[in-house]
């Protein structure tokens, strides 16, 4: 990671997928948003690793847009 | 209080809470889900339009039906 490019990467816990197209709905909608490069879903451990632009997003507006799709998502504990 | 027919591509019991968490999110609305026949019928005072970006959300396939 490059922070003075603004990369970030963070893991947001997911509940509430149960099938591979919950997953592909997630990826699909998350890796639309703007400032997102890369997001990976998995389904056994229930999360998504996001690869974002931290000018762009930040980890409350990536866990927003999953909750606003109808999954729980919450933010693992952040000590910056 | 019209009674509006969606067809919204569900494919599993995920899907279908998806739909669920979003509409009660928007709030003033009841509604049923068909999940075998991917069918969302919503009791609502809100228009088509905001009912169909609602449900789009969930990044699910959906089209309008009409009224029942």
């Amino acid at each position: 990671m490059d922070p003075v490019m603004g990369v970030n990467s963070i893991t947001i816990a997911v509940e509430g997928m149960t099938c591979n197209s919950c997953v592909q709905t997630i990826e699909q909608q998350i890796g639309k948003q703007n400032g997102v490069h890369h997001i990976q879903v998995s389904l056994e451990k229930k999360t998504a690793t996001i690869i974002y632009d931290s000018k762009l997003q930040n980890p409350g507006s990536l866990r927003e847009a999953i909750d606003d799709m109808g999954f729980e998502a919450s933010l693992p504990d952040l000590t910056p | 209080m019209p009674k509006h027919e969606f067809s919204v591509d569900m494919t599993c019991e995920g899907c279908s809470n998806a739909v669920t968490r979003v509409l009660n999110k928007l709030g003033g609305v009841q509604f049923d889900i068909d999940l075998p026949n991917k069918k969302v019928c919503i009791d609502s005072e809100h228009s088509v339009e905001t009912l169909l970006e609602t449900l789009k959300k969930t990044g699910k396939a959906t089209t309008y039906l009409g009224t029942k």
